[in-house]
C-alpha cells in the first residue's frame, strides 16, 4: 500500500536497541563459574610401589636371573648396574652443582632399553642425602622418553611393530628398609 | 539572547526526558575475550589435594593427574597428614623462622632403629581402619560380595628440598602400616 510522502519518510529511522542485559548475565555467571572452578595450580605425579619379596619368588628370580636394572645414587656419582651383570655396569659422576646428570643418566638407560626393549622396571637405591627435586628429575629421566630419542619398538600381541613412549615406567626403591 | 537561551534550554530538557540507555557493546566485547580466554585455558582438578604455603614442589615432566586418595604433606615444619599435623621436625637455631628445615626428628619419635615414625604409624593404621571399615559397610562388593579392598594408596606432597633418608623413613612407616602404593605429587611442567 502506497503511503503519503511524509509517512514514508518515518519509516525505518527508528533504530532497534538489543537488549543486551540477559546476554550480560549469563557471561557474568559463566565467567564467575569458570574462574571458581578453575585448578590454577597443575598438579601431576609419579607413582611407585612398596617393594614386596616373598622367599619363593627371590628364589625363582636368583634361578632366572633376570635384568633387574638398578640406579644407585651415590654421593658423588650413579651407578647404573644389573645384579646379575647382564649390562656392564656404568658410573656417572654428578654434576658439579653435585646433583645427579640426569642427561647421561638418561642417555645410558637408552642404551640398555635399546638392549632389552620389553623391560619395564627399574630399581632405585638412592643416598640419604639426595634431595627430593633431584629425585623427582632422575625419576623424570628414567621413566620418560624425549622426542629426540631414537625410536624403540616392541612387537604387540598381534606382530605389529609399536613404538614405546615411555622408558622404564616402573620405578621402585630398593632400599626401604635400609638405613644406610 | 534570552530568547535563544531559552529555546536552547528547553531542547535539553527534551533530550534528558529521552529514556537513558547503557552502552553495553564495550563491555559485552570485554566479556567474549575474557570468556575466550578462560575457556580456551580451563583446566578442572579432579582431586582434593591440597599444598599448605610455604611449601616449595618439586616439578615433573610426568603426564599422569593424580586422583583423590589419603595425603600426607611433608613441610619444612613438620608432617601433615589430611589437614592435621603428626609430628614436628626439631627446629634449631639456624632454622627457627628460615626456610628450611633441619628434617630431623626427636628421638622418642621414632622406632625399629630409626626407621618407623611412631606417630604418622599410628594415625596412618587409624586411617586405614577407618577406610576398611567404611568398605566393609559400603553396598560396593567384589565378585565374591566380599567388601573391596583397602587401595593403599597414599599421596605423598613433600618440599623439594627434603632428603631421601625422610622420605624413606616416611615411606617405610607407611608400608608398615599397610599402604602398598605411593604417589609423590609434584607441580606439572609446562610444555
Amino acid at each position: 500500500m502506497l503511503r503519503r510522502p511524509s509517512a514514508r519518510r518515518k519509516v525505518g529511522t527508528e533504530q532497534i536497541a538489543l537488549n543486551l542485559v540477559p546476554m550480560m548475565d549469563t557471561f557474568v555467571t559463566l565467567i564467575a563459574f569458570l574462574l571458581y572452578t578453575m585448578a590454577f595450580i597443575v598438579m601431576t605425579h609419579v607413582e611407585t610401589p612398596l617393594p614386596t619379596a616373598s622367599p619363593t619368588e627371590v628364589a625363582e628370580k636368583l634361578k632366572e636371573k633376570p635384568l633387574q636394572l638398578t640406579v644407585s645414587f651415590r654421593k658423588d656419582e650413579t651407578e647404573i648396574w644389573s645384579p646379575f651383570k647382564k649390562i656392564e655396569a656404568k658410573k656417572i659422576p654428578n654434576t658439579p652443582e653435585g646433583t645427579p646428570d640426569v642427561a647421561a643418566i638418561h642417555a645410558r638407560l637408552v642404551e640398555v632399553k635399546q638392549q632389552f626393549p620389553n623391560e619395564k622396571q627399574v630399581v632405585l637405591a638412592p643416598n640419604g642425602s639426595i634431595s627430593y627435586d633431584s629425585l623427582i628429575a632422575s625419576m623424570d629421566g628414567i621413566r620418560m622418553l624425549d622426542a629426540t630419542d631414537p625410536i624403540i619398538t616392541v612387537k604387540s600381541d598381534t606382530g605389529v611393530d609399536q613404538a614405546l613412549k615411555l622408558l622404564f615406567p616402573e620405578v621402585v626403591f630398593g632400599n626401604i628398609l635400609s638405613n644406610d | 539572547m534570552p530568547a535563544f537561551r531559552s529555546i536552547r534550554t528547553r531542547r535539553r530538557k527534551k533530550i534528558l526526558n529521552k529514556g537513558f540507555e547503557l552502552q553495553l557493546t564495550s563491555l559485552i566485547d570485554v566479556f567474549v575475550i575474557i570468556l575466550v580466554f578462560l575457556l580456551k585455558s580451563y583446566q578442572t582438578s579432579l582431586n582434593t589435594l591440597t599444598t599448605t604455603q610455604g611449601l616449595q614442589m618439586p616439578i615433573s615432566a610426568s603426564q599422569d593427574e593424580p586422583r583423590d586418595s589419603l595425603q600426607v604433606i611433608i613441610t619444612p615444619e613438620g608432617i601433615t597428614f589430611e589437614g592435621k599435623r603428626v609430628s614436628d621436625f626439631i627446629q634449631d637455631g639456624n632454622s627457627a623462622g628460615a626456610t628450611e628445615g633441619t628434617y630431623k626428628l626427636n628421638d622418642t619419635d621414632i622406632d625399629e632403629g630409626g626407621r618407623r615414625i611412631v606417630s604418622l604409624f599410628n594415625t596412618l593404621v587409624a586411617a586405614r581402619e577407618k577406610s576398611e571399615l567404611l568398605k566393609a559397610k559400603s553396598p560396593y562388593r567384589d565378585d565374591k560380595g566380599n567388601p573391596l579392598p583397602f587401595d593403599g594408596v597414599l599421596a605423598v606432597t613433600a618440599d623439594k628440598r627434603i632428603h631421601y633418608d625422610t622420605l624413606r623413613k616416611i615411606m617405610y612407616t607407611a608400608g608398615a602400616a599397610g599402604f602398598k602404593t605411593f604417589r609423590f605429587i609434584a607441580l606439572k611442567k609446562e610444555t
